[in-house]
Formats: C-alpha cells, sequence, structure tokens
C-alpha cells in the first residue's frame, strides 16, 4: 500500500492515476498516525514552501514525516515535495523545511535572459551517481518539470541533475528518503518507470 | 535542455467535442465518438501536454466539465491544463481535483485581477496559464474575452504584461483571426510579442498540417504550440506529425511506450 501525503497542495489525483494504472494499491492520508502505519509514503506538492510547510503543520504531521523517515519507510517527495526536503526554503525569507535532505530551496537561476522562467516542459535527466530509483531508464531521458525553484542540497544527496542555463538538482536520495524536482506521474512511461521502481523497493 | 512541446487542445461544450472556426463552433461528437475515432492512447503518447477548454456560451456547469477532465485525465501521463469559465478558487480546486495540473485563465485577467492574484497566492504561478485570445487589426493584436465575444480594450503585448504581473507562469495566445482556417500560425506577430514576455509562451490558432506546427515551434520566443484542430489530427496524424518535427532537426521529448505492469 502507497500512501500519499494529502495536505492540501499538489495534484494527488494524478499520483493516483499512475499508481492505478501501474497496479499498486493507494491511499491519501491526512494525519500523523496514519503515517506512522504507512508502508511507504509520497509527498507530492505544488506551490509555495511556505504555505506547504504552514498546511503540514497544521495537520500536525511534521514530526510523524521526520520518524518514519528514520524509521526507515520508503519516502518520496515530488516537486515541492522534494523542496521540504531541505533544512530550509528562501522564498524571500527562511522558513524552515523538513531538514531530511538538507540544503535550501530557491529561486531557479537560469543566468541566460532567453531562458524562461518556470522551467516547464520535457527536459533531459542526467545521472550523477546511480539510483534504483532510475532502474531500466536510459540515463538522459526526458521528465516533465514545472517550477521556479530549485533544491540546493549537500553534492552527495544529489542522484541526478537537470540543466536549465545551470545546473539543478533533479533527484536525491538519502537510504530511504529520495525525491524528484520532475513529475514522474506526468513524465509518460519513463515517469511510470520512476514511479514502478519506488513502488517496487521493499518495504522496511 | 528544455524542449519545446507539442500540445493538443480539446473544446467542450455540454459534453460535447467542437471543432472552432474563428470561435465559431461545430459539434463533432461526445466522449464516446472520441473513443471510437481517436486511439486516444496514441495521442497521449505523441503530444507533451494535453489542454481541455469549456467553451460553452453562457452558463457553464463546472462539474459536468470536471468529470470530462476526470475521465481524459485517467491514462494520461502527461500535463493536462483545464479551464474556461473559472471563476473562483473553488472552481479552480475543483478541476485540480479532477486532473488537471494546471488551470487556465481568460477572461478574469480584465475583469477580475484579484482573482488571478489569489490562484497564483494558492496554487503557485506554474500552476496558472493566462489565455489570451486576439484578432489582428493591422499591425496589432486585439484582444478578446468571453469566448471571444467582447474587445478587452487592451493590446496583446499590454495583456501580456498585464498577466505575468499578476502572476501568471505561462501565457496561451490565440489568434482568432487564424483559429480553425488551417492557413498556419500568426507568427511574425506572436514571436515578436514573445520577445517582451518572460515566461513560456504558447501559441495557437491556424494550424493544419505538419508544417505549420514545425515552422511554429521552430518560431523565436515560442515554447510551444498547440491546435485544437480535431480532423486533422486524427489516427496516426499526431504521431507523424511529432515525427516530422524531429525529422526537420527540432528536439522534442521522446519516451518509450507505455507497458502496463501487472504486480
Amino acid at each position: 500500500m502507497i500512501s500519499i501525503i494529502d495536505y492540501g497542495m499538489g495534484n494527488v489525483r494524478s499520483v493516483q492515476n499512475a499508481l492505478d494504472y501501474l497496479g499498486y494499491s493507494n491511499e491519501l492520508i491526512q494525519t500523523a498516525a496514519e503515517i506512522k502505519a504507512s508502508e511507504k509514503l509520497i509527498l507530492p506538492g505544488v506551490g509555495s514552501f511556505t504555505e506547504a510547510m504552514d498546511n503540514l503543520s497544521r495537520l500536525d504531521v511534521v514530526g510523524a514525516i521526520r520518524d518514519a523517515a528514520s524509521a526507515g519507510t520508503p519516502f518520496l517527495g515530488i516537486c515541492l515535495g522534494m523542496q521540504l526536503l531541505a533544512d530550509q526554503g528562501d522564498e524571500g525569507g527562511l522558513r524552515e523545511g523538513l531538514g531530511l535532505i538538507g540544503g535550501t530551496a530557491k529561486r531557479l537561476e537560469t543566468r541566460d535572459a532567453d531562458l524562461k522562467v518556470p522551467h516547464m516542459g520535457f527536459n533531459e535527466v542526467t545521472y550523477t551517481k546511480p539510483s534504483d530509483l532510475f532502474a531500466g531508464i536510459d540515463d538522459a531521458s526526458h521528465f516533465y518539470f514545472a517550477h521556479s525553484y530549485v533544491l540546493d542540497c549537500p553534492r552527495e544527496r544529489v542522484v541526478a541533475i537537470a540543466v536549465h542555463g545551470l545546473p539543478f538538482t533533479a533527484a536525491v536520495q538519502r537510504d530511504n528518503v529520495m525525491g524528484s524536482q520532475f513529475h514522474p506521474e506526468k513524465s509518460q512511461s519513463h515517469g511510470l518507470r520512476f514511479l514502478q521502481n519506488f513502488c517496487e523497493r521493499p518495504a522496511c | 535542455m528544455l524542449k519545446k512541446r507539442l500540445i493538443f487542445t480539446f473544446l467542450v461544450q455540454d459534453g460535447r467535442f467542437m471543432l472552432s472556426r474563428n470561435f465559431s463552433l461545430q459539434t463533432v461528437g461526445d466522449l464516446q465518438w472520441v473513443r471510437q475515432h481517436y486511439d486516444f492512447e496514441a495521442i497521449a503518447f505523441s503530444i507533451d501536454e494535453l489542454v481541455i477548454l469549456d467553451v460553452k456560451r453562457g452558463v457553464r456547469d463546472l462539474e459536468a466539465f470536471a468529470g470530462i477532465v476526470r475521465e481524459l485525465s485517467k491514462t494520461c501521463f502527461m500535463p493536462i491544463a483545464a479551464g474556461g469559465g473559472v471563476r473562483s478558487v473553488d472552481d479552480a480546486r475543483t478541476l485540480l481535483k479532477s486532473g488537471a495540473d494546471k488551470i487556465v485563465i481568460n477572461t478574469p485577467i480584465f475583469t477580475d485581477a484579484d482573482l488571478l492574484q489569489r490562484l497564483v497566492r494558492r496554487f503557485g504561478s506554474q500552476c496558472i496559464v493566462a489565455s489570451i485570445d486576439y484578432r489582428r487589426t493591422g499591425d496589432e493584436g486585439e484582444v478578446f474575452i468571453e469566448n471571444g465575444t467582447r474587445p478587452a480594450g487592451m493590446t496583446v503585448p499590454d495583456a501580456a504584461a498585464r498577466a505575468q504581473q499578476l502572476g501568471a507562469g505561462e501565457l496561451y495566445l490565440t489568434s482568432i483571426t487564424r483559429d480553425g482556417t488551417g492557413q498556419g500560425l500568426d507568427l511574425d506577430y506572436l514571436s515578436r510579442v514573445g520577445a517582451a514576455v518572460a515566461v513560456p509562451m504558447i501559441v495557437s490558432g491556424g494550424a493544419g498540417n505538419f508544417a505549420h506546427l514545425s515552422k511554429a515551434i521552430q518560431a523565436g520566443n515560442v515554447a510551444a504550440v498547440s491546435t485544437a484542430n480535431l480532423f486533422n489530427f486524427m489516427a496516426d496524424s499526431l504521431t507523424d506529425a511529432r515525427q516530422h518535427i524531429i525529422d526537420g532537426g527540432v528536439p522534442l521529448a521522446t519516451w518509450g511506450r507505455m507497458e502496463r505492469v501487472a504486480e
């Protein structure tokens, strides 16, 4: 059973559609108790870091998420969900994050006036370290991105990058805690394979 | 490197799929018709994004439209933008919960700026697509709202600036003049407009064949081209169009065929 944390941000239905298509039973959850009881967790997210942390705090699940991560529960943050794994988010003012991967979520910089922000569309994801998340997916495959912020985190946590003017973090992994800046549920067949790889991990 | 995008737009009215010419609508068929005449999996395979618009004139039934979005989104693993008649944050939320990833907003850009700002604050700028429809008058484009029936009293460049200022993360520009004519897109003008646009810009209106799509996608300042031309792009046509663009030297995203995996 894959448990998707529904904190009112992001398109949980897309993730559910993808998991349904792949044949993995899944549920939407909202409480600390449900997080504690889950075998695998997905944290989706689209929107503002600050509002996301506000919502997670209001639901009183921040502690439960950190505990689940420490306990070894496979955990996947998608898009904003990956950025929330930072120590902090910088949206014109610092806000504390979940701290599971470290670093800072900050505005995407292209250093090229011809490149538009948000970074919107399919782009190559290049591996920097081996990761079972990308099993069976060729290096430099295309995944879908839609974001104006990136996760700037310790290099040893980065498993893949993408480039939009400058390189930025496309995927992270630290044991059981994983994240993708791209939307696997919106990345056609490669994305489905990525999700399948996550879902196939043995539960702890 | 970020790839340009080929987008298909479904125009829906009261559960029926429409063909449009200069924003005059003609009914083609319902969802069942679409399923019968389109290999939907093939379409989903050959486009980068799907846009679904409720083009009904008059009172819309958002719930019914959301139902169509829900159906179409079940086997589409690419981004979906939905809109038409979104007049509140709740409307937007209904569509997002039904499977849309982005919301398309048109008339409120000009009649309810506060709504646009609220939507951006609530859902993020990358979730909001500002749709601007226009008719050419000489060298300029004049914006029309409410399904192209009422002048907004603004030129396209001004409207584009306004939408960006209000926080829209993407623009979707449609030439009413070219719409459904199959004469090709209004590229010189749109490229010019795009030079001053800082967010990704989707262009539409007038695509009748592969060459039009290819030319549009290569145009400067264009991030994506959309066609709503149901008849020209049935069967394998969209897949062929995509290949044609790639063969012409424009890199588009590629992916493998979907393989269903039983647990």
